[in-house]
């Protein structure tokens, strides 16, 4: 994927945002089914954030070892892999989590 | 994960055409296929594609099926056979297209070429210059006519053309490279340098500008230009993973050329070790590679006394 | 506290399933919509040869900006002087033809239209369902959220009833289509695909700040931009880079 050197930013940018991409993918994806369970495992206050919280640092877990630990081959910056998306996805996990909670639980 | 997979490399395009392309002409079927992917990769392969086009256009039923895919495949089979210089079949094909779309840009852009085909220079430029008239800024007709300029052997028209268009698209990166290999071969190396310079930033991660920007600073002579020419040098090591032999070379022969002009008095220049180990490198890839020459090598590095 | 209230499983039914679903429905097919408006590009047949030059000129100097650590001090030095030097520079623009350009923006009816599609495709359906939700679901209780929240999320949650005593984790139905307007995003990107996924946030600030393409502010932008960088060649760094490379390739 991306060539880079270690301090001397030598990204291929069209690399870096075809990676940035697929984080953002699977952080969407994640956050989406991750909110139909705590809905359906009904969780309330916050259990479910923290689940949500617990779900990203496994993704972020996930993505590293996808990197094969090496963050700087694939992207330019750690926070890239940490934080990436992780907010972006907050509003779809609390809606689908509403949404499974209120179908399962509330009616 | 999944968007990752679906974004093919461009290697992978290619092994595809490859493929598609050993299966089309085993009669395996699968030619529309592969000529629509010669056409979106822009793949130079006028000797298969004319054969397996024509196959398809002569075939009343298989083009039927095309509806209206069937003139793109008129003008990629013309242009494949003005490549194979099969004269006759693109005068065919651009009659068919010129009776289907009257006064279209695109087919008087094909009878151009089939002028130049011809080596009716001069009629080409005349077929040129109508287009250019009525759209100025068609960036084809553009460097058809700097390529009309350069198949004629004149170079100084080329660079002409070719300085002209670059005042107007000046981020079009590959006329740069077109400007900088003619500037060399005319031997204009300050020139030359420029455009590389250029290309360098337009695409700083491609290690072959990196590389032949060095060349050109080596060729140029001068302390200074001998040790910029040595980073660009590094600088395609680094990019190539040190597996580029011209780039070993190239630094071997830039600190013997620094070193025999400050006769060891620059002490900046001794400190570092990226000499000895480019020379290591190469012999290491010699014997690796061709360990027949590999005495040559090591005499001559031992010449420029850097082993 | 209104702890235990009760929902009705015909809400559900006709109030939160039905909206959720026709939002998402109404995301998909405007994303066809606003496709088939955007497909013919060629909207002005032959382009001022004014705007061609200023945006091949902005990528370049972009990429002078952006890559300036890979040639020489001097060579960018020349090229900076050659961009910015006061009135001769590429990138001065004469305070008169800045002005011109702006007026003439507005006057373009062309370009005008085509921010009105764009803008057409994605205020019209907003509008509609917006309606159609106020005209059908006012004052519903739809649903509950799973956390607690405080007093100031009210006006938030409970759009459209008045009642201060029920829990504020209750989400009147306006409030829901808002949480799905933007909570659906994410399900948007990952169906109709990556390009869709930015749309509404960038298209509501483009609506307000930057109309269009402007060539005259972007090649003051850029020039104000290339004035500031410092010139930090990058080229000895990567020097005692390639010998690192060099030594690993003859350890191996």
């Amino acid at each position: 994927m991306a060539a880079t050197g270690d301090d001397v930013p030598i990204i291929q940018a069209e690399n870096l945002t075809s990676n940035v991409r697929s984080i953002l993918y699977s952080r969407t994806f994640l956050s989406i089914t991750g909110g139909v369970v705590a809905g359906i495992w009904g969780f309330t206050g916050l259990t479910g954030f923290i689940f949500y919280f617990l779900i990203m640092m496994v993704a972020s877990l996930g993505l590293l070892a996808k990197s094969k630990f090496s963050v700087h081959s694939y992207f330019d910056s750690w926070s890239r892999i940490l934080v990436e998306g992780v907010f972006g996805g907050l509003m779809s996990f609390v809606l689908f989590w509403t949404f499974a909670y209120d179908i399962v639980h509330i009616f | 994960m999944a968007a990752a997979t679906a974004t093919a490399t461009a290697a992978e395009e290619e092994a595809r055409l490859l493929r598609l392309e050993e299966q089309a002409e085993h009669g395996g079927g699968g030619a529309w296929e592969y000529l629509s992917l010669a056409r979106r990769l822009r793949a130079r392969r006028p000797a298969p594609v004319l054969r397996l086009g024509l196959a398809l256009l002569n075939d009343a039923s298989a083009r039927s099926r095309l509806a209206a895919e069937q003139w793109t495949l008129y003008e990629q089979v013309a242009v494949a056979a003005m490549d194979c210089q099969r004269l006759d079949v693109a005068k065919d094909c651009i009659g068919v297209l010129s009776k289907q779309f009257p006064g279209s840009v695109r087919v008087a852009r094909l009878e151009a070429l089939l002028f130049e085909a011809k080596g009716d220079w001069a009629d080409a430029e005349r077929a040129y210059a109508l287009i250019l008239e009525t759209n100025p800024f068609d960036q084809i007709v553009h460097k058809r006519k700097i390529a009309i300029a350069k198949a004629q052997g004149d170079m100084s028209l080329a660079v002409d053309y070719l300085n002209k268009y670059l005042e107007l698209f000046m981020a079009d990166h590959d006329a740069w490279r077109e400007l900088a290999e003619i500037y060399v071969s005319l031997q204009m190396y300050k020139q030359a340098a420029f455009c590389y310079e250029e290309l360098i930033l337009a695409q700083p991660t491609i290690p072959l500008y990196h590389l032949a920007y060095a060349e050109v600073l080596y060729t140029l002579g001068g302390l200074e230009n001998l040790q910029t020419a040595k980073k660009y040098y590094a600088s395609t090591i680094q990019l190539t993973g040190g597996k580029n032999t011209r780039a070993l070379f190239g630094v071997c022969l830039c600190s013997s050329a620094i070193s025999q002009l400050t006769k060891g008095r620059n002490k900046e220049e001794d400190s570092s070790e990226l000499q000895s180990l480019a020379a290591e490198a190469l012999l290491k890839a010699y014997k690796q590679h061709a360990s027949s020459k590999e005495a040559l090598v090591a005499g001559m590095l031992k010449n420029m006394k850097l082993s | 506290m209104a702890e235990e209230l009760v929902l009705d499983t015909a809400i559900r039914d006709w109030v939160l399933i039905p909206l959720s679903v026709v939002m998402v429905l109404i995301g998909v097919l405007r994303y066809f919509v606003s496709k088939l408006m955007r497909s013919p590009p060629s909207a002005s047949p032959s382009p001022d040869p004014k705007a061609v030059k200023e945006g091949q000129l902005v990528i370049r100097a972009r990429n002078l900006r952006t890559s300036s650590q890979f040639i020489p001090a001097k060579a960018f030095k020349a090229r900076k002087l050659y961009y910015t030097d006061g009135e001769r520079g590429l990138l001065h623009v004469p305070k008169e033809d800045a002005q011109k350009a702006q007026a003439a923006m507005f006057s373009d009816p062309n370009m005008a239209m085509d921010m009105m599609k764009k803008n057409l495709s994605m205020i019209v359906p907003q509008t509609l369902t917006f309606a159609w939700v106020n005209f059908f679901f006012s004052g519903f209780v739809a649903a509950k959220i799973p956390f607690p929240l405080t007093q100031r999320f009210r006006g938030m949650l409970q759009n459209g009833i008045d009642l201060s005593t029920v829990d504020v984790s209750y989400v009147s139905s306006r409030s829901w289509y808002f949480l799905n307007l933007f909570g659906l995003r994410g399900l948007f990107s990952l169906i109709l695909g990556e390009e869709n996924a930015t749309d509404d946030a960038t298209k509501m600030m483009q609506m307000g700040g930057g109309m269009g393409f402007n060539p005259a502010m972007s090649l003051g932008a850029e020039k104000d931009s290339l004035d500031i960088i410092q010139h930090d060649w990058a080229l000895p760094k990567m020097e005692h880079h390639a010998e690192e490379v060099l030594r690993k390739l003859l350890k191996k």
